[in-house]
């Protein structure tokens, strides 16, 4: 029992400064170096902005937030994802050499994802105050559910982190199956948009849930459906057990295939 | 006092040698198709078993490729084995002839705090211990360079100026001497003395049979994954040369 806690104590540490340096070397040999975790949000942000707020016209209400919040959530799967995918296989030199529990990397993948949502939120925050547009106070209700996104992506992480280091063209299928996530999640568009059929269909995908779920929460002050709910926190569940599951069978090799 | 702070029976692995290595899905899918054997396994440990005592400081020798950097890898928990059991008390840090899993695009410092809390130690600790690091490494001007800059001899000062100060119960030395100049090689020396007389181990991958004589109590020849000889220091270094003269002719 010992051990465990020992190495669970070790890990912490370990945690925060995989996360710290994946931020760093993000920005290496630039001038800004770490400010561009703000700027090129921002910047990010402002270029989707200002070309869906003039290029098209929608009928969404508050539209610039709505899309803002849908990207920043959206980012924050991505980010955490696409940082896991590499985690362990850009390290090969380190996992060779010294030993620790191999799921660090991703877990710690995650950790940076968050850094940058709540610099990204912040954005959203001042883009808040320049439109006028006061949140109503169930904004509040944006933590547990950034947190079961939280829990959502781990699961996801601990897969991608193994199977890249095994079959290199993960890589390339993550992106896509990102891509396309990106175009099926209202992010863009409204979800009435969509016959119901689709709907439906979509509304299996956690992602969809939760994206839905931070438009009801903060901007038209209503919670979600309670059955929505429970729907997304079982299917994130299940999500990460699986995760787990993937992880765990090849995690014992991994060192050898590097 | 005669405690074992390692304790490895009959310790087996197996690697698997791919002729085409299925690195892709479509691979790795047309190959389960395809049943021939597309890998062969390699033997590199085949039943080893020995200890090392509290204090004690134990020689590995052998030829390229007859498993030693398999087995110090396994000692430090980054291989698992196929078979047997493998002990160990306290921390065991690993001096691989690679360095310490330093990242290239960090400074001398920050991989110095990375891998230390990698290896269980607190940042305040750390801390302390930083300038002491540095200075034993001698690389005071190189201290916030990049390790994409350092010469293999660099990395390697600094990877055992981490692992002592860091100060485990065991130490796993692969072939870590060779690599510094003289004053270095004598100052690595020196160190190793002084961690045998506080009653910690050195396990010391080594191809200089000197190094071996002067520093092991104990020893032990791989030949090809196996013990050819294992325990007086002049007995297994004379089954070794005898075996690497063998060869040679």
């Amino acid at each position: 029992m010992t051990t465990i806690r020992e190495e669970m104590w070790k890990a912490r540490g370990i945690l925060f400064n995989f996360a710290i340096t994946d931020l760093k070397i993000r920005y290496k040999n630039s001038v800004l170096g770490i400010l561009w975790s703000v700027v090129e949000p921002l910047l990010m942000l402002g270029v989707l902005f200002v070309v869906f707020s003039t290029m098209f016209k929608t009928e969404i209400e508050n539209f610039p937030i709505y899309l803002l919040l849908g990207l920043i959530t959206y980012n924050f799967y991505k980010n955490g994802t696409n940082i896991a995918l590499v985690s362990l296989s850009n390290r090969s030199s380190l996992i060779t050499q010294i030993y620790f529990p191999r799921s660090i990397p991703a877990i710690s993948s995650c950790v940076t994802a968050s850094i940058m949502l709540i610099v990204e939120l912040a954005i959203l925050g001042i883009f808040m105050v320049v439109l006028e547009f006061t949140p109503p106070i169930t904004i509040i209700y944006l933590i547990p559910i950034y947190f079961l996104g939280f829990v959502f992506i781990i699961g996801i992480s601990l897969a991608l982190s193994v199977l890249n280091v095994k079959f290199k063209d993960i890589g390339f299928i993550w992106g896509i199956v990102l891509h396309a996530g990106f175009f099926l999640t209202p992010i863009v568009y409204q979800f009435d948009f969509l016959p119901e059929y689709v709907q439906n269909i979509l509304m299996l995908s956690p992602v969809v849930q939760l994206v839905t779920m931070t438009h009801h929460v903060a901007m038209y002050g209503t919670l979600p459906p309670i059955n929505s709910i429970l729907y997304t926190i079982s299917s994130i569940f299940i999500i990460l057990g699986i995760g787990y599951l993937i992880f765990r069978k090849y995690q014992a090799r991994i060192v050898e295939e590097m | 006092m005669l405690e074992n702070l390692i304790n490895v029976k009959n310790v087996s692995k197996k690697f698997r040698l791919y002729h085409e290595k299925r690195t892709t899905l479509y691979e790795s899918i047309t190959g389960s198709i395809n049943r021939n054997p597309h890998y062969e396994t390699l033997q590199v440990l085949d039943n080893v078993s020995f200890n090392v005592k509290k204090g004690e400081s134990f020689g590995i020798v052998g030829r390229n490729g007859s498993g030693k950097t398999t087995l110090l890898r396994i000692l430090s928990h980054i291989y698992q084995p196929d078979n047997g059991s493998v002990e160990t008390n306290g921390t065991v840090i690993p001096v691989l002839a690679l360095g310490l899993g330093f990242h290239p695009e960090l400074t001398a410092i920050k991989n110095i705090y990375q891998s230390s809390i990698l290896l269980g130690i607190s940042k305040n600790e750390i801390t302390e211990k930083i300038d002491d690091i540095i200075k034993f490494a001698g690389l005071e001007k190189f201290a916030d360079t990049k390790i994409k800059n350092f010469s293999s001899g660099m990395s390697m000062r600094l990877a055992f100026a981490t692992a002592v100060q860091v100060d485990p119960a065991v130490l796993l030395l692969d072939e870590v001497i060779a690599v510094g100049d003289i004053n270095f090689q004598k100052k690595c020396l020196e160190v190793m003395m002084n961690f045998k007389k506080r009653g910690k181990s050195i396990v010391l991958v080594s191809h200089n049979p000197f190094d071996v004589e002067r520093l092991c109590d104990r020893a032990m020849f791989l030949k090809d994954g196996r013990i050819e000889s294992i325990g007086n220091v002049a007995k297994v270094l004379g089954s070794y040369e005898n075996y690497m003269g063998k060869l040679k002719k």
